[in-house]
Formats: C-alpha cells, structure tokens, sequence
C-alpha cells in the first residue's frame, strides 16, 4: 500500500508548486484575456488584431526569430564539434565559451549597449583601426535589432552547446573510425552518421532556445526601449509595456496567449519535422 | 619515410589551425566580460578621453583606481542587494534540489498511474521562462500579500521543471539492482535514497545546483515587479536602478556589473568538471 502511493507522495511537493506558480497563472492569463469587464468575450483580440502596433511587433519578434535560431543552432553545434576534440586543454576552451552564460542578461545588455555606444563605445574604436566610419549600431534601425541577434548569440550559444556537446559524447567513436574506413568525408559522416544520432539533443535544443528567444526582450527594455523606430519592439516587451506601464492587462495577457501559442506550434513543427527525419533513418 | 614526416607535419599544422580557430572564439567569447571588468577600474572621464582613436588604452586602464568600487558600496550601499540576493539564493537552491530530486526519484524508479501526463507537466512548465507569466504571477503574489518580501522572490523558482528533468535522467542511468531494496521494502525507500542514490549524484546535484543559482542570480524583470523597497532589492534589480537615476556614471555601472558577472564565474570555474558529467549524463546522447 505504501509503495502504492510512494511515488505520489515524493512527488508532491514538487507539482504542487509547479501548479500553483507555472501552470495556473498560464491558464489564468489565457482565461484572463477573453474576459472582458466580467464577461466572455473576444472583444480584446479584435483590438489587438486592428493594432498596428501590435502587427509589426509581431513581424519583428519573428524576424528576429528567424535569424537568430537557425544562427545559435549553428554556432552551438560547430562550438560542441571543436570542443569535442581530443586535444590538450580543450576543457578550458569549453569553460570559457560557457562563461557568457553566465552573465545575466541585463548585466550583457548594459555591457554591450556601452560598448556599441555611438560616440564612445569600443566596437566604433576597433571599427575605426580598419577604417570603417562610425557605426549607429542600437540608434540605427536598419542595425538594432540586428545587434540584439549579435548580442543574445554570444550570450547563449555556450548553453546550448553543452547540450550538444553532452550528445555527442554519447555517440560511439567506434562509428566514426569504420566510416573513414569505408573513405567517408567529413560532412558525410557529420549529416548522415553525427546529426541523426545525436537528434534527441538536437531536438531539445532547438525547443528550448525556440521558447527562450521568443520571449528575449531585456535587450529591448535596457538598450534600446523598442526603437528606434519600433525596430527592436518585440512581442514580450509589447506585453510588458501593456501590462506595466499601461496598465491595460487584458492585452497583455491576449499577446501572452499568442506568443505561447505561436510557441507551442513551433515546437509541434520541429517535433514533425524531427520525427520525420528519425522514420527516414 | 618521407611520407611519414609529411603526415606528422600535416597532423601538427591541423593542430595548429584548430588551436588558433579555438582561441579565436575564446577571445570573442571573453572580450565583453574583459573589457567590462578593465573598465570598472578607471574614471568616466578616462574611459571618454581614451575611446577614439583606439589604442592600447582604450581598454587597459592607464590609472588604476578603486574609487567606483568604494563608491557603489559607500553611496549606494550595493552590500544590501548583493545580500538579498545571497539570502534568496541560499533558501532556494537546497529546497529546490530538495524537491526536484525527490520527484526525480518517482519519475525515474516507480511506475505509476499518470505517470506520464505528470512527467509532461514538469516539461511544459520549464519550457515556459518566469518572464511570461510573471504578469498573472504578479496579481497571484499580491493578494496573498507577500509583494516586496522575499518569499515573492522565493516560491515561484522553488520548484524547476529542468532540475526534476535532469534528476529523472540521471537516476535513470543508475543500475536498478542498486534500487531493489527501495521496491520491496516500502520503509527503506527513503533510506535508500538517502544512503545510495544521493551519494552517487553529486555531478547532479552540483550541475542542477549552478543552474538553478545561475538562473536566480540573473533574474531580471520577476525581481523587478516585486521588490520595491531597497531593503529586498536583488542585484540585478539594483543594477537597473543605477541606469535609470545615474545614467551618466558609467563606471559605477561597469563595477557592479563586474560585481554580477564574477561571482557565478567564481563558482562555475571550479566545479566546472562536475557540470560537465552532470550535463553528459542527463541522458540526451543519441
């Protein structure tokens, strides 16, 4: 009997506070915004879709999306392929990759909003030893939010490729040798022997950084407050100005429950897409 | 022979490449934290003189000072968030690996009903950032009347998803004959986790732990919406309000900031082998 309910009992603790601060104010903020001064109603998102504003929000975060995922992906898996040779002292080059990681994101987005400063900040300095003019960088709007994608990529890469670098130590080196043997290339090895045995890793990466910079804003709250132009205005900061600032709660909840959405159809595509590929192998 | 040496060759100049590629992203991946902390040891007025035309004193300090050190801790009693947050931090991350590994224990030794939709549920909730819902988070906080306290800052986060996760994987890999004992005899389950399964989980713990502090110790906007006295203030909270009321002292945010960003690297450097093993053993090779 006591084994029977054991596993309950351990468990407890833990979902207790999973339901009361994660998963009930998810279904309270989606609830939330089809209300509307005490009734139902879809009053919120007819608002929301006429808004202009919240339109081009929209095309930003998945502009910016549309980069710097596949970007990250990239980076992190050519980082965990370096670092997962066997040559000396390679552990330290991994420690030092993870260590922006490590560097809160506010903290990063001050460092790097100084250091791309228009006037004084050090990237116009190195700029100017190659001849380059003086760059606007987070002022330009044609930049900004391109210099958000810089930034956040070599803040979060180093995560990721520890997933990745965790895969591919799982990966049997024995397979390796017998496809040079047969006179394989590197890239054959890499895409048809590497990336389908490591695509558990893979697929958690790509969902957890999908969900992660989806939601990125701080760079757009502390560097450049969305502009210039709205060019660096994004979903989430569109939610918390709405919800902070404005006070007008009930949009941002409507744009919380689209982001979410829009997040979990991603993830359900990447899971198709990545489950296809594990038939075909 | 010929051949031989030709082949030595090629193997150290593929070294030699490999090695210069490696240090390349090295200093990209450290030159921000660098020239951040170099710069937390000169004055505004320096680091404005030396910006353009770049030369080595762009960024190597010409004159030394503590000064911005002395001052964000004498004018602007930086030693009250810095403890906030070590309070927080210090109540958490035991509760948490507390918890998380308990669940981690059911998930990964028992089966039960619905064992599956709870596990699910653990997954969506660490796929969904605090920032997302700290919104609905925030009114829920405030009628129970715990804004600006600690143990706002303290509930939400005492419970993750990713560390329950990475518990569940490493348990998994144990050998279950280690594990019998728990399922025939229902009084020493906790005995034996206590006695073989913690022991054997200190990479772990160690990798959850580092997570869950490094995760804490960077939280951003949650502190932000509910600390509002100086008294409970987190570091990262108290770094935004350097910007917005003394925008123009630049160096002041240079050293906190350098404040912020070494501690978790004092941490992480050390125990730095131990995260490896932990991350290499939550199960996600092939």
């Amino acid at each position: 009997m006591l084994l029977k309910i054991a596993p309950y009992l351990l468990i407890s603790p833990a979902l207790v506070f999973i339901l009361v601060f994660k998963i009930y104010p998810i279904i309270s903020v989606v609830a939330g915004s089809f209300i509307r001064r005490g009734e139902l109603s879809v009053r919120t998102y007819e608002i929301l879709f006429g808004d202009r504003v919240f339109w081009n929000a929209f095309l930003t975060t998945l502009k910016m999306n549309a980069v710097m995922i596949p970007l990250q992906i990239v980076i992190s898996l050519i980082l965990a392929l370096l670092i997962n040779n066997t040559i000396k002292g390679v552990g330290v080059f991994r420690s030092i990759y993870y260590l922006p990681v490590t560097m809160a994101i506010s903290v990063a987005s001050v460092t790097w909003g100084l250091m791309m400063n228009v006037n004084n900040g050090v990237f116009n300095s190195l700029l100017s030893l190659i001849g380059v003019p003086r760059q606007g960088f987070f002022t330009d709007p044609n930049q900004a939010l391109w210099c958000i994608v810089l930034m956040a990529t070599w803040k979060g890469c180093g995560y990721w490729m520890m997933y990745l670098l965790a895969g591919l130590k799982g990966v049997d080196t024995a397979i390796y040798e017998s496809a040079k043997i047969d006179g394989a290339g590197y890239f054959t090895v890499l895409f048809k022997i590497t990336l389908p045995l490591i695509r558990h890793a893979m697929l958690f990466v790509l969902v957890a950084n999908t969900s992660a910079n989806m939601l990125l804003f701080a760079p757009s709250k502390l560097i450049t407050e969305g502009g210039p132009q709205n060019s660096t205005n994004v979903l989430m900061y569109e939610v918390y100005k709405s919800a902070f600032r404005n006070g007008n709660m009930s949009r941002a909840g409507a744009i919380t429950a689209i982001l979410l959405l829009l997040i979990v159809l991603m993830v359900y595509l990447q899971f198709k897409l990545m489950n296809r590929g594990e038939e075909d192998a | 022979m010929s051949t031989l040496i030709s082949k030595r060759q090629k193997r150290a100049l593929s070294h030699t490449a490999l090695y210069f590629v490696l240090g390349l992203i090295a200093m990209i991946a450290l030159f921000p934290m660098v020239y951040v902390i170099l710069a937390s040891f000169r004055t505004d007025y320096e680091i404005f003189k030396y910006a353009l035309p770049f030369s080595k004193n762009t960024i190597i300090p010409v004159e030394w000072t503590m000064g911005n050190y002395r001052e964000i801790f004498d004018k602007f009693q930086f030693a009250t968030p810095l403890k906030n947050t070590f309070i927080v931090v210090g109540i958490l991350v035991p509760i948490n690996l507390l918890i998380s590994s308990l669940a981690g224990y059911a998930f990964a030794f028992f089966n039960f009903k619905g064992k599956k939709l709870l596990f699910s549920i653990f997954i969506v909730s660490f796929m969904v950032p605090i920032d997302s819902i700290a919104l609905p988070l925030y009114s829920f906080i405030a009628s129970l009347g715990l804004v600006d306290s600690y143990w706002a800052l303290i509930l939400p986060s005492v419970s993750s998803g990713l560390a329950m996760f990475l518990f569940t994987q490493f348990f998994r890999s144990l050998p279950e004959s280690l594990l019998e004992a728990a399922r025939i005899d229902g009084a020493s389950l906790i005995q034996v986790f206590i006695k073989i399964v913690l022991p054997l989980s200190v990479p772990v713990i160690i990798t959850a732990g580092l997570m869950i502090f490094v995760t804490e110790w960077n939280n951003y906007l949650w502190p932000l919406l509910v600390t509002r006295s100086p008294d409970v203030r987190t570091i990262q909270v108290a770094l935004a309000y350097f910007k917005d009321e003394h925008e123009t002292f630049w160096s002041f945010i240079y050293a906190a900031s350098s404040i912020s960003a070494v501690v978790p690297v004092l941490l992480f450097l050390p125990l730095q082998k131990y995260f490896v093993q932990g991350v290499t053993s939550s199960g996600l090779k092939g």
